[in-house]
């Protein structure tokens, strides 16, 4: 499809509620947390912000974004509530980007917040014949991809095992994560099994949390005051669903590379390579999926992205640090506020400020992001 | 009479004694795709004609859940096998009449059923077995 990007956009503030559990917070409360931390990052009035998009999944109550926002103000700005599964969030980034480049908007809230129940996450609805085929479980899906990867490659359980040891050393270093405890590829490998051969521990948590990104048009930054400085390019934003993968079904678990079309449309888009990524954020629900979407990102050939982490080159000192936060595997996954969590983790990583976690060279940053539905998102994002 | 759970994915014929998979092919550019279409998945054309399906085909992969999704009645835990059918598409479903050590990677499966009570109906719903052990090739 052709894009035709207009203005250039840039990611003015980004906030973040804590990832973890929070039973005393309502959703509502924990989303503007985060809004009110980007609003501040960014130098941005409430009353100076003309659309906002929220990305959610799970259901508690109707059009929660116009009630998590009302209690900044009723300024009568359109709100649209976003649902694209895991991709929810970056998906309301998407929106905003978008809304902004075709010169609707100068200025743009994206924000995602979520509760995810604790238990295997299941896709369909309640009456579906997938419940009865037992397939229904994302987990499972992961598996059945892990074995048949492992199969292929040769990948030994161990190297599987090493990106959830990297995820918690990363997380250990940032303050906002759900699972900060580091441990070793023995206790991840002898942590309960969910779905042979995936055990708990390379399973991400079911977490609370949200994220905020307040978004500006490049040329009226000084309009509303915004620190020029400390503002990110958006270089590419891309979102895709489904493509036909040759095995004649829509089953998610059988489309393991379902991001490299949005990928080559954000290299496209972008102008830049592969080769130009300093750092990358991916969908890691489990330790598999961050294997195959760095090779689906082309930043590992196919079949070799467990040798990049064996060989540590997705640590935070090698030459593709990947989900420098910890990752859904260890920041935590609430749903909605996934993609714009790995927005805030690019913006703090290429405005220099990511502390004891910060890689040595971040000019260049990816965020991609997966959902059901066959839903990817990649952005990628340079200072 | 028994009756498949989701007859769009399979269907039960000889008065509900066996079961056999549908799905569609493509008149146009020749793709088959399992379970219930309107429209080609990879060229969008309506010119579909529903087939039958074989039913075997080779384990392309395989798991054992242990912690089960919510509302799953059956055993736990259950076995789930991803199988390539000899026309292409893959089909998931439970393991059966096998144990854990058994399963291998490209291993001959074929299709079993087994009766499950949904809504105070009995329904029929399709699962996987290694192929050859018997000769109907229907679960108990």
């Amino acid at each position: 499809m052709p894009m035709r990007p207009g203005r250039e956009v840039m990611v003015a503030g980004v906030g973040l509620h804590p990832f973890g559990r929070f039973p005393s917070e309502d959703l509502a409360g924990m989303a503007r947390v985060s809004v009110l931390e980007a609003l501040k990052d960014a130098g941005v009035a409430w009353k100076d912000i003309p659309v906002a998009y929220f990305g959610h999944v799970y259901y508690h109550g109707m059009s929660l974004g116009e009630t998590a926002l009302s209690k900044l103000g009723l300024t009568g700005i359109p709100i649209i509530n976003v649902e694209n599964a895991c991709s929810s969030g970056s998906t309301a980034f998407w929106q905003a980007y978008w809304g902004i480049t075709s010169g609707i908007f100068d200025l743009a809230l994206a924000f995602g917040a979520e509760k995810v129940p604790s238990g295997p996450v299941t896709v369909t609805g309640e009456d579906s014949p997938e419940r009865y085929i037992g397939g229904d479980h994302m987990m499972a899906g992961y598996a059945l991809r892990m074995r048949r990867y492992m199969e292929d490659t040769g990948a030994p359980a161990t190297a599987l095992a090493q990106v959830s040891v990297k995820a918690r050393q990363n997380a250990s270093l940032n303050p906002y994560a759900h699972r900060p405890q580091t441990y070793t590829v023995e206790e991840v490998l002898n942590s309960r099994l969910v779905a042979d051969p995936l055990t708990l521990f390379q399973c991400c948590p079911t977490s609370e949390g949200a994220a905020a990104a307040v978004l500006c048009a490049e040329e009226a930054l000084d309009r509303y005051g915004v620190d020029r400085r400390r503002s990110v390019r958006i270089a590419a934003a891309c979102l895709t669903s489904g493509n036909y993968n040759g095995r004649g079904s829509d089953h998610s678990a059988f489309s393991p590379y379902r991001t490299e079309p949005a990928a080559l449309q954000a290299y496209e888009m972008s102008g830049l390579g592969p080769e130009d990524v300093d750092l990358v954020q991916v969908h890691d629900a489990a330790t598999i999926g961050e294997l195959q979407q760095l090779e689906a990102l082309h930043l590992a050939a196919f079949g070799e992205g467990w040798r990049a982490t064996v060989e540590g080159r997705t640590a935070l000192t090698g030459d593709i640090p990947t989900n420098t936060d910890g990752g859904l595997l260890a920041m935590g996954h609430p749903f909605g506020a996934t993609g714009i969590r790995m927005i805030h983790e690019t913006v703090t990583q290429l405005r220099q400020e990511a502390g004891p976690r910060q890689v040595a060279r971040a000019r260049v940053g990816v965020a991609q992001c997966s959902g059901a539905g066959d839903v990817t998102t990649v952005h990628i994002l340079t200072k | 009479m028994v009756s498949s759970i989701d007859p769009e994915r399979m269907r039960l014929s000889n008065s509900g004694t066996e079961g056999v998979l549908v799905g569609f092919r493509c008149g146009d550019c020749g793709v088959r795709v399992f379970g219930p279409a309107t429209f080609c998945q990879a060229c969008t054309s309506g010119n579909l004609t529903q087939v039958e399906f074989g039913t075997t085909g080779k384990l392309f992969s395989f798991t054992v859940v242990r912690v089960p999704p919510a509302g799953w009645t059956g055993p736990v835990p259950y076995m789930l096998g991803e199988v390539e059918l000899e026309e292409g598409p893959h089909v998931l479903a439970e393991v059966v009449d096998a144990g854990e050590a058994e399963l291998a990677m490209g291993m001959s499966m074929e299709l079993s059923w087994q009766v499950v009570t949904s809504g105070g109906e009995e329904k029929a719903v399709y699962k996987w077995r290694p192929a050859g052990d018997t000769a109907d090739g229907k679960g108990e």
